[in-house]
């Protein structure tokens, strides 16, 4: 039995690229609401937030599936964008705040009667989705910069990220930086004009996000299949070797990051706008965990896995938080236990497992042992 | 250890299953608290609360609607102190559920989360605890303490007293900095000089103070640094601290001043977010004397509050909902006020003889809703704020609160500032 | 096993212990209302009746007297007069001056207590008569009678027999700008033995007398302050020091006091600071020790650390429960079979111990906190991180997992509240040194810092265990080759880490809060000081955590802000790293990976 994993990953992703572009948004909006092939509302905008969180698990595993680097400030990145995203909505909101002032509200209850400078540029859309660009992107390139010139990694690097979070987190906690405090912002009202509340703007949203997933996939899937990608694996096995051949690994690790950065930052600038608020909150270390998780659930190393794993695991935690308010995270957190001892390839390496398990225990006459592990293992070190 | 394994046979279990199963009409609300997470802390107490509140109407014949009876059935669900998730359940309450009211949100964020969904989705929610005020949803009623009906009288309060510095400290979020501006403006308003008034201040380019207070991030536990500022505050006596630091961040706040010697009587600490909950994991010991302003205490002596304890207290022993626990419970205002807004809700439903949240509205808004609850009468206003009574109270050894001084039925005003602001301006 | 006591097959529906509780606290006040009421002289409470109840001349002289005999029940029953609730009965035409009791029963009413003998106020029958405050008329009072009985009251509060109580009387006197208090001032310092107390009259005076008229008293008086280093006179000083009307001499003295004095505050606050970085450090260094072990030792990165040190504090809480009135948790799972809810609950009884014996749970709860948490570790070992010690990237994944789920434990367990865990007497309180407070628990933090680093020292460097672990972590291939159960000697190593983990725990337990979520407070600081210090150094981790705590503080101290410290903290940090990224202590290796 041969198994192909690739020709049915692209499968996968051409009908997925159809379901979520063409056919959920046509059942939202001309399925009647009585039939049961009609998507709801509520359901396109739970599914458009899993699709930013998907782009979200793809920024993390080209860093530490691919590259090695266990993030923990992908939520930093991704916040940051929707921040931007989120300072443009504010500006949108106009004069229909609660207190209908030309000032956004949190402005007005901390005694502001002017704009602050550096809001006022927010106004337009496309100079807030360059600074959601330059902000994760500058940031990540000078951190990085720092960070693997004196070669830190391994832990060092995940806890050094989780540093720099959690300084932003308690950074964006003050309200004194005038970005909303711990409520962050909220209540948005229109995006380029457009009701934020229509079903209309919903699914236009959706479908972008969708767009944008394939997109990153599609990037990601052409960047990690040329000598880069090559040079990315090699350096999560064996940097040293990769160094003494005359590579200069910082400087690839650096665009690694840099580039996942701006991925995140992609997932939310679209996040914001879905789910209606953004506060520091999203920083916390905790949300770059769960992105790991996701990945680690779905399969790393490959490009399929994150997706699916933030399907499922959110998918999951919204079914349970409402199934067994008391148990979920119970539920949850054995689930993450057992699959990172027990399945190391998450959810796509799991038929290579099982078939590796039916081969050594029914086969009667077993040939060459197979390899424990049929995904390369950069996990074993 | 012994794990008894145990299979309840208990006439309540028995009559909860009924009362599940009945074939009644039912109605379905919605309760929206986090169950996990850093707020499950407070928040899991209101769940429990509301859970009493449905079964003692279900059990005295439901909502009765032109002849009918409906049985409220309870849609739980797990905000998990995460916002953006918050309003994903808020959404799945009202589209999925259609659910016919919401009680919920603890965290101003949280609220402020939900609010489009609900202005979205024409749902209704109801908001139980104090808060900066500042806002007005049509969707949304706050049965919570307005800045008027805590902070500004335990400000009266504390100069009737004769107290002459105030210090003001809180959690940095939008509750204390709002109020701690508000207050900074009513103790100017009331003649006491800025250099009276501690924990410094914040001015914009004008010169106009933005922002009143010492602040502290959220989760807070090292406050040796502040607690020995407020030493030094204090050494000149007739001082006090207007203190807003949220929840459980009280509890290292506290810990501090018992082992730093500042007694009540030298310094009272008036409380805004410290309830008979939070009591309960202090040395209440040694804080005897320090001061809090609630609509409602778990010690007054009215016949209504003791048959609620009682009934409450009862109903604990016989549930056996997961997770509710049944030992050692303190109620306190945000409990009671959840308690209220079930009745108001109901009260109001039934006069409207419907479900439907614009005519259970309209009714709301007339005025005439009231609710004789533990804490006192409370009536629902126009502005979508409660009428009540407001306590005063210090705390005891035994982790309760002395009753001191009665506010009756004090106006909910949510817009302070703007009206203080002008006071002032005209004084000058 | 410990006496578990099985009641039924339904405990739940006995348990009553809320109840229980709130009556057996009810009983306690009661009681103590009586037994002050029979300590108290009668002769007291009768002079108070008549005070009450007598004509305006012979009040004076009664309230007089009443200031100097400092008793509660005298303040108790001035402050309900003042306060317009203290009532006059009229009993078959006497007049009875009573004071309504705190509790009340279902109708509303309570009873009443008479003044004069403290007892409950029966009728000629004897039946306890039971009132509403609407029922009954208050004593009259007008504002020259306040103003008498607010000075008996103060003169109450200056014998009052709690310090505190006194101090705050004499700083009321003293900021009372009135000349006439000095005489009682003075006559009360004739009698004060209480050292703080003593100082502060003098101050009191002292500031008093800085409102005379004679310019050379009021030198003196400045002078006076200016030796006290009274912290609390600043303003007044100052005031005078701008005062255009006031002689040059005083002025000048007055300046120099108010420089002296803010000098004086300068060091106060440096010392301060020192020993508050001193005490932070010391918290963070207990929190980090166990972490320095299983991730700097072992390698593994344990994100559960956090909820190790939670079941410390849970420890600390049941045991103290169980020195009190018993312990008792019951679970209900939203699953059913055969109709009936799935659940378990366990009651374990109290000792019931009170005073000094009830105090002593907290030496009983330390081991107890440092074994029960070191087995949760062991079993966390087994089933989770043995299998992991070659892949510490994913260790991390999988026990946040863990720490999801013990988080979830405890709130079924212990409810999602926080619980309160008391402090013994011992540990509460504090004592001035040159006007810095230093509280008791903080100086016992920093010795138990002290004993339990000494602690660890001992075990890795003087014992064979210690060698063994040192092995196994260098390098544990060749450690197993050479004949050592590596298996045995992790086990042993991630359960002493998560013992200290416990420790720290029951020590949390007297400075913050007990909960569910309490050990999500302390891990980001935690890894932060391991990695600070070097990765498997001890010593390092003991230097990185002064360092970072005394950090925050000074710079807490400078900006005035506690979250803008914490930042600059964390941003240092990351700089510091780049500098030196093995931290302060980094093992040299020519191993390159």
């Amino acid at each position: 039995m041969q198994f192909k994993p690739r020709n049915l990953e692209l499968w996968l992703m051409v009908a997925a690229a159809l379901l979520i572009i063409v056919v959920l948004p046509c059942l939202n909006a001309f399925a009647p609401e009585t039939s049961w092939l009609h998507v709801g509302n509520f359901t396109i905008n739970l599914y458009g937030k899993y699709l930013c969180y998907a782009i979200l698990a793809i920024s993390v595993d080209i860093l530490w599936g691919y590259t090695g680097l266990l993030s923990l400030g992908q939520a930093l990145f991704f916040s940051l964008g929707g921040y931007m995203m989120g300072m443009n909505l504010m500006r949108m909101i106009g004069e229909l705040g609660q207190y209908h002032k030309p000032i956004p509200d949190f402005l007005v209850f901390l005694g502001w009667t002017r704009l602050p400078a550096f809001w006022k540029p927010f106004a337009s859309l496309p100079f807030a989705l360059i600074m959601a660009a330059l902000v994760p992107g500058l940031l990540s390139a000078v951190f990085g910069f720092f960070a693997f010139r004196s070669r830190i990694r391994g832990v060092y690097f995940s806890i050094l990220t989780q540093a720099l979070t959690y300084a932003a987190c308690l950074l964006f906690f003050r309200n004194s930086l005038l970005m909303g405090g711990n409520n962050g912002f909220t209540d948005f009202k229109f995006i380029l004009g457009h009701d934020l509340r229509s079903p209309v703007t919903q699914r236009a949203l959706f479908i972008c996000s969708g767009v944008a997933l394939l997109l990153v996939y599609g990037v990601c899937r052409w960047l990690t299949n040329t000598k880069f990608g090559k040079i990315q694996r090699a350096i999560r096995d064996s940097e040293n070797r990769v160094m003494f051949s005359g590579y200069s690994t910082a400087n690839f690790k650096l665009l690694v990051f840099v580039l996942a950065a701006l991925i995140a930052s992609l997932a939310g600038i679209l996040y914001v706008p879905q789910v209606g608020i953004i506060n520091p909150g999203e920083m916390s270390t905790e949300k770059s965990l769960e992105a790991v998780v996701w990945v680690a659930v779905g399969g790393r190393a490959t490009l399929v896995g994150p997706i699916l794993g933030a399907f499922t695991v959110n998918a999951l935690k919204s079914w349970a938080t409402r199934a067994y308010p008391d148990l979920w995270l119970i539920l949850l957190g054995t689930m993450f236990i057992f699959v990172t001892v027990f399945l190391p390839g998450g959810m796509v390496g799991l038929p290579g497992q099982l078939l590796v398990l039916k081969r050594r225990y029914f086969s009667r006459t077993p040939k060459a042992p197979p390899a424990a592990n049929p995904t390369p293992s950069p996990f074993v070190k | 250890m012994k794990l008894i394994f145990n299979k309840i046979l208990g006439t309540a279990a028995m009559l909860g299953l009924l009362a599940v199963h009945a074939p009644a009409e039912t109605v379905k609300v919605g309760i929206l608290h986090s169950l996990s997470g850093t707020m499950a802390i407070s928040e899991t107490s209101l769940r429990d609360v509301l859970l009493f509140a449905f079964d003692e109407i279900n059990k005295s014949g439901g909502v009765k609607l032109g002849g009918k009876s409906y049985t409220i059935e309870p849609v739980i669900v797990d905000g998990a102190s995460n916002w953006p998730l918050f309003a994903e359940k808020a959404k799945q309450l009202l589209e999925q559920d259609k659910v016919a009211t919401v009680f919920g949100c603890w965290t101003s964020v949280s609220r402020k989360s939900v609010l489009p969904v609900f202005e979205k989705d024409n749902g209704m929610l109801f908001y139980p605890v104090q808060y900066e005020g500042e806002e007005l949803s049509k969707n949304i009623f706050y049965t919570a303490e307005a800045v008027n009906q805590q902070a500004t009288p335990a400000v009266d309060y504390l100069l009737k007293l004769g107290k002459k510095k105030f210090y003001l400290i809180g959690t940095d979020y939008v509750y204390p900095q709002t109020t701690n501006l508000i207050l900074y403006k009513y103790l100017l308003l009331h003649g006491i000089p800025i250099e009276n008034i501690g924990g410094g201040f914040r001015k914009d380019d004008a010169g106009n103070v933005i922002s009143a207070g010492k602040y502290t991030p959220f989760g807070h536990s090292d406050y040796q640094q502040i607690v020995a500022d407020i030493k030094q505050f204090a050494a000149s006596g007739d001082a006090c601290v207007l203190n807003t630091v949220n929840g459980d961040s009280n509890v290292p706040l506290f810990k501090e001043i018992a082992a730093a010697g500042l007694s009540a009587a030298d310094c009272p600490v008036v409380s805004f977010s410290l309830a008979e909950d939070e009591l309960r994991a202090l040395p209440t010991k040694d804080l005897v004397g320090e001061l809090g302003c609630w609509t409602y205490f778990m010690s007054l002596p009215t016949p209504v509050n003791k048959t609620f304890l009682a009934n409450w207290n009862g109903w604990l022993k016989t549930q056996n909902h997961s997770g509710v626990v049944k030992e050692k419970r303190a109620v306190d205002s945000p409990i009671v006020l959840s308690y209220d807004g079930v009745y108001l809700w109901k009260a109001a439903a039934e006069k409207a003889g419907s479900f439907d949240v614009d005519k259970v509205r309209e009714v709301l808004e007339s005025g005439a809703v009231a609710f004789n609850g533990p804490g006192g009468k409370i009536t629902m206003q126009k502005n979508h704020h409660a009428t009540k009574d407001v306590f005063m109270g210090e705390t005891k050894a035994n982790g309760q609160f002395k009753i001191l001084e009665t506010y009756p039925q004090v106006y909910g005003e949510p817009f302070m500032l703007k009206d203080l602001t002008a006071k002032l301006a005209q004084k000058k | 096993m410990w006496g578990a006591e099985e009641k039924s097959s339904v405990p739940f529906l006995e348990m009553n212990v809320f109840s229980k509780l709130s009556s057996v606290l009810l009983c306690g006040f009661l009681l103590h209302g009586l037994k002050a009421g029979a300590q108290e002289d009668p002769r007291l409470r009768s002079s108070l009746a008549r005070a009450i109840l007598s004509a305006e001349g012979e009040q004076q002289s009664i309230l007089g007297e009443l200031g100097e005999s400092g008793s509660p029940v005298v303040r108790e029953v001035l402050n309900a007069w003042v306060r317009d609730s203290l009532f006059a009965y009229d009993l078959d035409g006497i007049k009875i001056p009573v004071l309504l009791d705190d509790q009340s029963d279902a109708q509303g009413k309570v009873r009443a207590l008479r003044v004069d003998d403290g007892q409950v106020l029966r009728d000629a029958n004897g039946t306890e008569l039971r009132f509403q405050t609407a029922d009954l008329t208050a004593v009259d009072t007008d504002a020259r009678l306040r103003g008498l009985i607010q000075q008996t009251l103060d003169a109450i509060a200056l014998s009052d027999p709690d310090p505190n109580v006194r101090r705050s009387a004499v700083l009321k006197l003293g900021n009372s700008q009135k000349l006439k208090n000095v005489g009682v001032l003075q006559s009360r310092l004739a009698k004060e033995a209480e050292k703080t107390v003593r100082k502060s009259i003098s101050e009191a005076v002292a500031l008093l007398e800085l409102g005379e008229s004679d310019p050379s008293k009021q030198v003196a008086a400045a002078n006076q302050l200016r030796r006290l280093g009274a912290i609390g006179s600043v303003a007044s000083l100052q005031s005078l020091a701008s005062r255009s009307t006031a002689p040059a001499e005083v002025r000048k003295a007055a300046n120099s006091a108010v420089r002296a004095i803010e000098d004086h505050l300068a060091v106060v606050n440096f010392f301060g600071t020192v020993f508050r970085g001193l005490s932070l450090g010391s918290i963070l260094l207990v929190v980090a020790l166990g972490l320095a072990i299983t991730f700097g030792l072992m390698g593994v990165i344990n994100m559960a650390h956090g909820e190790m040190i939670a079941v410390g504090a849970y420890t600390c809480y049941v045991v103290q429960n169980l020195f009190g009135a018993g312990f008792g948790f019951s679970v209900n799972l939203p699953f059913h079979f055969l109709g009936h809810p799935l659940g378990f609950g366990l009651r374990l009884p109290g000792l019931n111990a009170t005073g000094a014996w009830y105090e002593s749970y907290f030496l009983f709860a330390l081991p107890l906190s440092f074994l029960t948490a070191a087995l949760a570790g062991l079993v966390l070992e087994r089933t989770v991180i043995r299998f992991l010690y070659r892949r510490p990237l994913e260790s991390l994944l999988a026990t946040w997992g863990v720490s999801l789920v013990m988080q979830q434990l405890f709130r079924m367990f212990f409810g999602a509240n926080n619980v309160q865990v008391n402090s013994p007497r011992w540990l509460l309180g504090h004592f001035s040194c040159y006007d810095v407070s230093l509280g008791y628990n903080r100086v016992f933090v920093i010795g138990f810092a002290v004993l339990i680093v000494f602690g660890t020292w001992l075990l890795l460097a003087k014992t064979p265990l210690g060698l063994l672990i040192r092995a196994v972590m260098q390098n544990r291939d060749m450690a197993s080759c050479m004949g050592v159960r590596t298996g045995r000697v992790n086990r042993l190593t991630f359960a002493f880490g998560s013992g200290l983990a416990g420790l720290a725990g029951a020590f949390l337990s007297q400075i913050g809060n007990v909960g569910p979520g309490m050990g999500q407070d302390h891990i980001v600081n935690a890894f932060m000081t391991v990695v600070v210090g070097g990765v498997g150094s001890i010593v390092g981790t003991i230097f990185a955590a002064i360092g970072v705590g005394a950090g925050d503080q000074i710079l807490q101290q400078l900006t005035g802000s506690p979250v803008t410290g914490k930042i600059v903290v964390l941003v240092c940090i990351i700089f510091f790293l780049q500098w030196k990224p093995g931290g302060l202590f980094s093992i040299r290796s020519r191993n390159l990976d």
